[in-house]
């Protein structure tokens, strides 16, 4: 086995609120390790703290606490030049499209201007190099002359795609790429993820709230909530047989496309929203909304263990919870 | 199915006067619902399903827009309707709610104001009562202390919330239609379950028909009885949701539900619907989906009309012998 690109040990990202006398603890002590070539998805709702996640990778981010390590190394221990040097190699794409974008320049523009921040080859290189990656994200030459507003969403994300493989980063964190477009536009770029990480060799760090994007392109799948990892493991185990309550419930959350007869019945319905992260529920973070939730979670926080080879869940009742069906009946009179 | 629909649209056009010319938005779409029913309009960004919504309730600038067609509401052309008679249908019969709550919602008024607002312009109660009936609306759809709310600002609520206050104002009046314009995009999906299940539950206790503009065809599937699928601003298929998730008739619905992922195994290649929605300014006369459409012939460059197909509506010649997939897998479509 090859050593992990990207090695994130009980990380902590915490900002101080606006008045300064609380804080928000966005990233509250999280560990994984991203393999190379591999797709690790995050899954959580608003204010779970992916993005912050996602911005940490990329040192958009200083951790308060805790370490992440691109390549084994600990960028803060470079010295600043290095430190440009190496972060190339791990590039971020943004959900909005158009904030992306400078609307002043010309697509090419915009797609060569990382590679003039580095200021690597010729300018002509630096053009030829744009002018193939435009092509290469599947949009013909004339678009490179084009600006921003005449290009769609999908087209727009795809030129944002073109912009960091200029740079041939190693990995690409993707905070909601597809979260602004719309279902058939959705497939093609996601198709057009799946080939360039076989041609590139990417290694993608896919951050959504979309459970059947994050399930369709990732191998392995954390979940995320209230700045912690409920669950982690196999794309196909967790969507399969999750393990955490939360898991649980955000599956069964999601509209499933199907005639009535074929749809389960049971509904995990939550109870009110994520609480605030100043000041987050004591024990297991989830309990406030858990519909199991006993004594015990308010009490003891649960420790993250490895539930199964591969499978890494924080519950103190993760594998009882699953082992039986759950009844919408009895779920909801539980939760009322 | 009772007689008379609630609301019946005939031939609704919908044309924008721009730098001298115009360009048709919408074109002969017609649907009705009946009461109490649950329609759901489902189509890609610029199909032309939001403005249809605004245009029944006369929200499109009537300076530089064109309304043709008609769409009848217990007995009353909604199109054209004089502003002082829309103004007793707004919110009294048909009442709307919007994707974005923040900016839906005035940041400057507090949330009991906006209810109390409807309540005093369609009743005539005192402010006393319409207080009363404002929290009563707001304890209705789910809010905890919904006294507190009722003097709070929007910008103190959250995403959830702001919504069910919003769904509270548009139900407060008990209103005989509510048109929902993608009122759980910007949710949470744990949240949108919360919202969905208060919907339905709403609609079905105040007997409030239901015409849901959305994107998401699993909202359609879990909330709707009935599907109607625009493509660049005609309506394409209009059939029982159960029956187009199973078998749809047009080439664009049936690309619309392959395309999600769940029906691709996991890192497989999506089906996609190549190409994009043609621009307003150059709307094909034949088939508006030919240029993108897998069964396209020749005979797709006439005009199509939109005719009865199987219990479906289908704007497509070839309905009789096109076998398109629809939602299922494989696996579920054998079984």
């Amino acid at each position: 086995m090859s050593a992990p690109i990207v090695s994130v040990a009980d990380l902590r990202i915490h900002f101080p609120t606006q008045d300064r006398r609380e804080t928000v603890k966005a990233v509250d002590g999280v560990s994984f390790d991203v393999m190379p070539g591999e797709t690790f998805g995050i899954i959580g709702e608003s204010g779970s703290g992916k993005s912050t996640l996602g911005r940490a990778v990329v040192c958009l981010l200083k951790p308060t606490e805790g370490q992440v390590k691109l390549g084994g190394i600990d960028p803060y221990s470079l010295p600043s030049a290095e430190l440009r040097r190496r972060r190339r190699a791990f590039q971020i794409i943004f959900q909005d499209p158009n904030a992306a974008l400078n609307p002043r320049m010309s697509v090419l523009d915009s797609i060569r201007e990382p590679l003039d921040i580095i200021g690597e080859g010729s300018r002509a290189e630096r053009a030829r190099i744009a002018q193939e990656m435009l092509e290469r994200v599947g949009l013909r030459p004339e678009f490179g002359l084009r600006y921003p507003h005449e290009l769609s969403g999908g087209q727009k994300q795809r030129i944002n795609i073109a912009r960091v493989l200029t740079v041939r980063p190693s990995v690409i964190v993707c905070d909601e790429v597809v979260a602004a477009l719309d279902v058939s536009i959705r497939a093609d770029i996601l198709n057009l993820f799946a080939e360039l990480q076989r041609e590139f060799g990417l290694t993608y760090l896919f951050i959504t709230h979309d459970l059947g994007v994050v399930s369709h392109v990732s191998s392995r799948i954390a979940v995320m909530y209230l700045g912690k990892f409920m669950e982690l493991g196999p794309a196909e185990e967790i969507a399969e047989r999750p393990l955490h309550p939360y898991t649980q419930a955000l599956l069964s959350a999601e509209p499933i496309p199907l005639p009535s007869s074929m749809r389960a019945t049971r509904r995990i319905i939550l109870q009110g929203e994520i609480p605030s992260p100043t000041n987050p529920p004591s024990g297991c973070r989830f309990r406030t909304r858990c519909p199991f939730a006993q004594a015990v979670c308010a009490s003891e926080m649960p420790e993250w263990r490895e539930a199964a080879p591969g499978r890494f869940v924080a519950c103190h009742f993760a594998g009882e919870v699953t082992g039986h069906p759950i009844d919408a009946n009895t779920t909801k009179e539980a939760i009322a | 199915m009772s007689d008379a629909p609630l609301l019946d649209v005939r031939g609704l056009g919908i044309s924008f006067l721009i730098g001298g010319g115009s360009v048709h938005a919408t074109q002969d779409v017609s649907f009705s619902v009946q009461p109490g029913e649950r329609v759901g309009i489902v189509g890609e960004s610029g199909c032309g399903k939001t403005i249809t919504g605004l245009s029944l309730l006369g929200l499109l600038p009537r300076a530089t827009t064109h309304v043709a067609g008609q769409a009848m509401f217990e007995g009353e052309n909604l199109v054209g309707l004089p502003l002082s008679r829309m103004r007793h249908v707004r919110g009294r019969k048909i009442s709307m709610i919007f994707q974005e709550p923040m900016s839906a919602l005035d940041p400057v008024f507090t949330i009991g104001q906006q209810i109390g607002e409807t309540i005093l312009t369609h009743f005539k109660v005192d402010k006393k009562q319409a207080r009363e009936r404002a929290i009563e609306a707001l304890a209705s759809v789910g809010i905890p202390s919904p006294a507190r709310v009722h003097d709070s600002y929007p910008h103190q609520l959250s995403g959830g919330m702001r919504q069910r206050a919003m769904i509270a104002i548009a139900l407060v009046c008990e209103p005989k239609l509510l048109i929902a314009d993608e009122p759980t995009t910007a949710l949470d999906v744990t949240i949108q379950a919360q919202i969905i299940d208060l919907l339905m539950e709403l609609s079905a206790k105040q007997g409030t028909a239901l015409l849901f503009i959305t994107h998401d065809l699993g909202v359609i599937a879990e909330t709707c009885t009935r599907m109607i699928t625009m493509y660049a601003g005609q309506v394409v298929e209009d059939a029982p949701v159960d029956s187009a998730l199973v078998r749809p008739r047009h080439p664009y619905t049936s690309g619309l539900l392959r395309s999600l992922p769940r029906l691709s195994a996991r890192g497989a290649v999506l089906p996609s619907i190549a190409g994009r929605v043609p621009t307003l300014r150059d709307m094909p006369t034949g088939c508006r989906f030919a240029e993108r459409c897998a069964h396209r012939q020749e005979a797709c460059a006439a005009p199509q009309v939109i005719e009865p197909a199987g219990g479906h509506l289908v704007r497509c010649w070839r309905h009789g012998e096109l076998v398109l997939p629809g939602a299922l897998t494989d696996r579920e479509a054998a079984a």
